[in-house]
């Protein structure tokens, strides 16, 4: 295991361009930025949080990481077993399908993610037997240890079902279940709570929390709620259009935000508490794609405080503002 | 009570006759709505609220059937109007914006003109450039450049499709509106706008409202009072600020605990364990008990009572939680 | 909070094979009891496993109690008949046919070999039809490409017309009309539904889980895609089935095909003896293979359309 506090994954200018318009012949110059060179660090023990809007690129960055896409440019370098960091943009064939061992994903709908033709045990198994690990005999004990440890017990009668016979929050934790089972340091979670219900989703959120430090693995935790967040990551990344434009510790974030764009977030977030009077988001405008953007401040149309440098220039590099809290904006 | 409510529901029951037998998703429900006054329905997915809205408009599906109760609006019992009489009811006294609708919209019209139709339907004698107008002043007030009415659906971005659907619901000036997670699909930044809109409309035209929601943020945003479903019935409903401080259902209790925020000290979430009953099925005696850390004997054979514990706090419960269980 | 577990009752008592053949069986039964729900397809049920019954009885009846020489479809006769074709008498239920054959035992003959027949070409074209279809769809491009252009190639050729062809040049059995079909069809618009399912199917989450976890192309084809089409596959089936037969009979009856004895050949041998135009005078030699085909291609059909309804829970009734 990769011991705490030592860089787990580090990404450098990671980029995603996706071709829109255009046709075979002609591709057409116009490009979808959903990841425009980003670059952070997870260490080892640490969640990351990703927050953003709909469509701002945190899917995306979720897949890069996980090599279910390609990167257009950059490096994603995650610990290998001895800790060094590897390459896995580089990675092919035999070298990344055993990489894929210390990197897995669980994604956002509980009703699509698991196969429905097939057994908890199955899917459950599955990368066990991609990769070739133990015999049939020994994943059967695996998995049904791994379903108790979800929350899944006696796992013996759930390991024959089939995922219709589940319901919402216990097919999710079949799909922690088969992320953890071959025991990955890096597990990418793509929204897991989103399509629970309040009751539900504490229990999962919160079983998550156990297992990230029972298993020794980091999440990357996306979500668009800032309240789950909150709860779910130690550090956190606020992504606009494609790019970070906010990264700190997440209670600092939450309670300190810099940059415009995390300020108009936080405030439009709604209190459970009647009595709470929050602030009115200054922010103008809607989010639109990030098609071919202009060189300047992805968020120059709608902020509040822009200014003529922020016209000028090119996108704000994100920068150490103090204490290790990363803003990307010309003025704060 | 001095002020005679606009709307009365009285031990609202209602089932849907499935093969496999009745689903019980409205259990004896009775709540009262004053004039102007927005109401909050939050519960989990699938406990009844959809359904509850649909029977106050009669909008049920075919295999619907109220079994028992009274939706009195004026002292009018809306179940047991025709189905003519209803249609005057609709839209003109109590319209809705119903779930997932801002898919609703028709690709093919102008949205303006389809609220101008819409208006038509239950007005026949308007006058179109009368409609126009209206539909021009609605759009004003939902905070629209009216000039988007000659726009088509795909040129408005979500947040501004679930306002012109908002604009709809108004556009006869009914006395009250049902608004079924007019927000659910969209980004924070976006429902707050919606919110905003929704709520300064509701005030300046002196509208009663139905707001439904899972989120009780949202809910404690918008509601004056609120009410907490579960499985079909409805466990406590009180003031808004009452429901957050001093709740006394314990799943009221457990949904508050449960419940994530960015504001105020990082306290520990508490899971509730177990799953909704499925409705074909409910447990007897109080639904929530095989999930109630408070049960006690009584409450798997008797279902409480759902009655005025003081101050218009109403409440179903046994073995209610102690006062201030939760700070803020 | 979840504790590390003890290590208790991990050990699956039964071994896996057996507890997947179990599960197998309960969701057959589950299966069963949706299908039965709709009369319609237990109607069609029912005829099929009557003619099934014809077909099995035919050899047990030549062996026991009709007589070789009188009874065989081929080459028997009944010398004590002076008259043939004869209607129907005790002797021959259904009478004989204008060569003096046995027009019951033909038809019980014809059973085994029109089952053959549909059975053969429904599971080569679903065979081909899945495989083809989820490889178009997983892979896409230049391969997926050239599948669908040759799909629409075969959908532009009229189906009978392209087999007249065909039979003009090659000398069809039953089991090479039965390929044929298969592959025609396999290759043409059913591929084309697959492919439409699979790229369905290819967008689940589950499917980048596979991936995640470090599966091939192969297995995820043939673990997550081609599972997937399994329903649908079963469906095509039983209206693969319906097709064949009917072809069969068309063809048969314009004497295309070389065969010795089918539904179709029967109506042929009729028509070719000129007792096509006798009216119902010679009802027996029609009726019988004419109803028989149109009664196990609506059989099929039915049984389709409640398998529909099994497998696409949206059609079904609450
Ligand atoms: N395969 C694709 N082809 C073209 N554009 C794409 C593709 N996938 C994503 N995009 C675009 O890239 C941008 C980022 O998408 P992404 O799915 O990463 O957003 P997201 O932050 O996960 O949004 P959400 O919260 O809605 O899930 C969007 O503008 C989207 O339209
Ligand atoms: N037409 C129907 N036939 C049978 N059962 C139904 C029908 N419509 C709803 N139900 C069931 O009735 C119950 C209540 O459904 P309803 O849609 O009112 O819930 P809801 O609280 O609005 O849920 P959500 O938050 O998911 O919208 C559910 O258990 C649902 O499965
Ligand atoms: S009535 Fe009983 S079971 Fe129901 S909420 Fe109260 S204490 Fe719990
Ligand atoms: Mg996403
Ligand atoms: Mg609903």
């Amino acid at each position: 295991m990769t011991p705490n506090g030592i860089p787990l994954v580090q990404v450098t200018g990671l980029k995603k361009y996706y071709p829109v318009g255009g046709n075979i012949f002609n591709p057409g110059r116009l490009k979808v930025h959903a990841v425009d060179d980003i670059s952070f660090t997870i260490l080892a023990g640490k969640s990351l949080g990703l927050v953003g809007e709909s469509g701002c690129g945190k899917t995306t960055t979720g897949k890069l990481l996980t090599r279910l896409i390609d990167p257009t440019e950059g490096k994603i370098l995650i610990a290998d077993e001895k800790n060094n960091l590897v390459d896995l943009a580089a990675l092919k064939g035999k070298e990344l399908k055993r990489f894929r061992r210390r990197v897995q994903m669980i994604f956002q709908d509980p009703y699509e993610s698991l196969n429905p033709r097939l057994t908890i045990f199955d899917i459950v198994a599955e990368p066990l037997a991609v990769q070739g690990i133990g015999t049939v005999l020994d994943r059967e004990v695996m998995v049904a240890r791994m379903l108790e440890q979800v929350g899944l017990t006696p796992a013996t009668s759930f390991m024959f079902r089939y995922p219709h016979e589940l319901s919402g929050g216990q097919r999710q934790r079949v799909a922690i279940a088969r992320a953890l089972v071959i025991n990955p340091s890096f597990v990418v979670a793509d929204e897991p709570t989103s399509m629970l219900d309040v009751s539900i989703r504490t229990g999962v959120m919160n079983l998550m929390m156990d297992l990230a430090q029972q298993l020794e693995v980091s999440y990357l935790y996306i979500t668009h709620d800032l309240a789950v967040a909150r709860y779910t990551s130690d550090m956190l990344a606020v992504m606009y259009m494609g790019k970070i434009v906010e990264y700190g510790p997440t209670e600092e974030v939450l309670h300190h935000p810099l940059h415009p764009y995390t300020r108009a977030l936080i405030s439009a977030v709604p209190v459970p508490d009647p009595t709470f009077k929050r602030g009115t988001p200054e922010i103008k405008g809607s989010i639109s794609k990030p098609i071919n953007p202009a060189p300047r401040c992805r968020f120059f149309e709608r902020c509040p405080i822009a200014a003529k440098v922020c016209e000028d220039n090119d996108h704000p590099p994100l920068e150490d503002k103090g204490g290790g809290h990363l803003a990307a904006c010309y003025r704060v | 009570m001095a002020e005679k409510p606009l709307l009365s529901v009285r031990n609202l029951t209602m089932i849907y006759k499935t093969r496999k037998g009745p689903v019980s998703a409205i259990d004896d429900v009775s709540f009262d709505l004053k004039r102007g006054e927005s109401l909050g329905l939050v519960g989990e997915s699938g406990c009844g609220k959809t359904s509850v809205a649909m029977a106050l408009l009669r909008l049920l599906p075919d295999n619907a059937q109220i079994t028992g109760g009274q939706i009195l609006l004026d002292g009018m019992d809306l179940t047991t109007l025709s189905e003519e009489e209803m249609q005057n009811v609709r839209w003109k006294r109590i319209s809705m914006v119903f779930q997932a609708a801002m898919n609703a919209l028709d690709p093919v019209y102008k949205v303006g003109d389809q609220i101008i139709e819409a208006i038509e339907r239950h007005e026949r004698d308007i006058d179109p450039a009368e409609a126009r107008k209206r539909v021009e002043a609605l759009f004003h007030l939902v905070g629209i450049d009216p000039k988007m009415a000659d726009r088509y659906p795909h040129e408005f971005s979500g947040g501004m499709r679930q306002r012109a659907i908002i604009a709809m619901a108004l556009a006869c000036n009914p006395d009250l509106i049902i608004a079924d997670e007019p927000t659910t699909a969209l980004d924070v930044i976006v429902q707050d706008q919606v919110l905003r809109e929704l709520r300064q409309v509701q005030k300046q035209m002196g509208m009663s409202m139905i707001y439904i929601s899972h989120d009780i943020a949202v809910i404690a945003e918008v509601a004056e009072r609120i009410a907490i479903m579960y499985a079909g019935r409805l466990c406590e409903l009180a003031d808004a600020v009452e429901i957050f401080k001093r709740p006394r259902h314990p799943y009221t209790v457990a949904l508050m605990s449960a419940f994530p925020s960015i504001v105020g000290e990082k306290r520990p979430l508490v899971a509730l364990g177990g799953e909704p009953p499925d409705l074909l099925f409910p447990p007897p005696g109080c639904r929530f008990h095989p999930r109630c850390p408070r049960a006690l004997d009584i409450c798997k054979q008797q279902q409480p009572p759902f009655e005025d514990i003081g101050g218009g706090h109403y409440l179903a419960c046994w073995n209610p939680a102690p006062v201030a269980e939760v700070q803020s | 909070m979840t504790t590390a577990p003890a290590e208790t009752a991990f050990h699956i008592q039964e071994p896996l094979w057996k507890i997947r053949l179990r599960i197998a069986w309960k969701g057959l039964k589950q299966s069963w009891a949706l299908f039965t729900e709709n009369k319609i397809g237990l109607v069609g049920l029912g005829i099929i496993v009557f003619f099934g019954l014809m077909a099995l009885a035919h050899p047990i009846l030549m062996h026991t109690v009709w007589e070789p020489n009188i009874y065989d479809p081929f080459i028997g006769n009944d010398p004590t008949i002076l008259q043939h074709p004869s209607p129907p008498s005790a002797r021959h239920l259904l009478g004989t046919d204008p060569v003096g054959r046995d027009v019951l035992s033909q038809l019980m003959y014809s059973t085994q070999s029109e089952f053959v027949l549909g059975l053969l070409a429904a599971i080569v074209t679903v065979t081909i039809a899945t495989s083809v279809g989820a490889i178009s769809a997983y892979f896409g491009g230049a391969l997926d490409a050239f599948f669908m252009r040759l799909a629409d190639l075969i959908n532009i050729l009229p189906f009978i017309a392209l087999l007249v062809v065909l039979t003009a040049f090659f000398d069809f059995g039953m089991i090479e009309l039965a390929l044929l079909i298969g592959i025609l069809s396999g290759f043409g618009g059913t591929t084309i539904i697959f492919k439409a399912q699979a790229l369905t199917i290819k967008v689940k989450p589950y499917i980048e889980a596979a991936k995640v976890a470090g599966g091939s192309d192969l297995h995820i084809i043939f673990r997550h895609i081609v599972p997937n089409l399994m329903p649908l596959a079963f469906l095509n089936m039983m209206f693969t089935v319906t097709g064949a037969i009917f072809s069969e009979a068309a063809l048969s009856f314009f004497g295309l095909l070389n065969l010795r004895m089918s539904w179709g050949i029967m109506i042929n041998t009729t028509q070719a003896a000129g007792y096509l135009l006798g009216g119902w005078k010679y009802w027996y030699l029609i009726v019988p293979p004419g109803l028989a085909i149109t009664l196990l291609c609506s059989a099929f059909y039915l049984v389709g359309r409640a398998l529909d309804e099994v497998v696409n829970p949206r059609l079904r009734r609450r």
